[in-house]
């Protein structure tokens, strides 16, 4: 078992953890608010906002459960890894998915698309099954939240501090939809896709590489590298692939 | 369940992928070049990230 003052990281690790979980969970209640909203004109906002509740309770509930399991990994590398395994997964995904949709190789998520496709279902219309609709959709688009402030808490300590950012991203979401009362589709989601994937990545290939035994040169001053690198690499993806497809279209 | 795992590990290539960059970064840390990891693990993740991207 190492140090633990060599594995864990704190204070300057704080507001790198805080701001990723901010815009991960902005993108993410901004998804679960055009689902909530679809519902809400079917069976009403009361109806629609305890589903959404009830989703948020069953979030709470496994990041204490995840906070636990993961507390109770004595191994500070064991746990290093697989949390830098997670975050370098879930950064692959999201950057991938995020240079795909700018490149034009796949369609930008669009927030009024799918809250039209929502409204068109038939059983939106039945309390019952949209009631579901509401709680399942939160519940899913709150399950990346749930572990970017598991992983970044746990590893960081500050699972408090990163719980506060996403709660702080639902209080905005919740305050902009209901002012505008309509699918917040101006969000520019794809760019802040991209900014927390590269970000993920980072702090997954750190974790990782650090888990199994490697000493970066700089220690956490790599971080901001490995950010500004796969950020860098990510437009260079983007634009090489749309290069590709213009020419291809021609 | 399934949106649940779906969500943790995303689909299996995905999955595969990110084993396959492990395998590389233990290889790397386990030979001569293993000073090189954290300049060469970036590059093959960004490589990884263009696969899944053109997929």
């Amino acid at each position: 078992m190492r140090d633990a003052g060599w594995i864990t990281h704190g204070e300057e690790m704080l507001l790198p953890t805080l701001s990723t979980v901010f815009l991960t969970a902005s993108v993410e209640w901004v998804e679960a608010y055009t689902i909530l909203l679809a519902v809400a004109l079917s069976i009403g906002w009361p109806r629609a906002l305890q589903a959404g509740g009830a989703a948020l309770l069953v979030l709470a509930l496994l990041t204490g459960l995840g906070t636990l399991a993961l507390s109770q990994i004595h191994d500070l590398s064991v746990l290093q890894f697989i949390i830098g395994f997670f975050l370098m997964l879930f950064g692959l995904r999201w950057l991938a998915k995020a240079i795909a949709r700018a490149a034009g190789l796949k369609n930008l998520h669009d927030e009024a698309a799918q809250f039209a496709e929502l409204r068109a279902r038939e059983a939106i219309n039945e309390r019952r099954a949209a009631w579901f609709i509401a709680f399942n959709g939160t519940l899913l688009e709150g399950l990346e939240v749930w572990l970017i402030v598991l992983a970044l808490g746990v590893q960081t300590h500050h699972t408090l501090a990163a719980g506060s950012a996403a709660i702080a991203a639902l209080l905005v979401v919740a305050g902009v939809g209901s002012i505008a009362r309509q699918p917040l589709a101006k969000v520019p989601e794809n760019t802040i896709k991209f900014m927390v994937g590269a970000g993920i990545l980072s702090f997954g290939t750190f974790w990782l590489l650090e888990s199994l035994g490697y000493a970066w040169p700089l220690g956490e001053a790599c971080l901001p590298a490995l950010f500004g690198f796969n950020l860098l690499g990510g437009l260079l993806l983007v634009r090489c692939f749309s290069v590709r497809r213009t020419g291809m279209a021609r | 369940m399934q949106g649940f795992i779906k969500t943790l590990i995303g689909d299996r290539t995905t999955l595969a992928v990110a084993v396959a960059d492990v395998l590389i970064a233990l290889a790397l840390l386990h030979s001569p070049a293993a000073r090189f990891s954290g300049l060469v693990l970036p590059l093959c993740l960004l490589a990884s990230v263009a696969f899944l991207a053109r997929r």
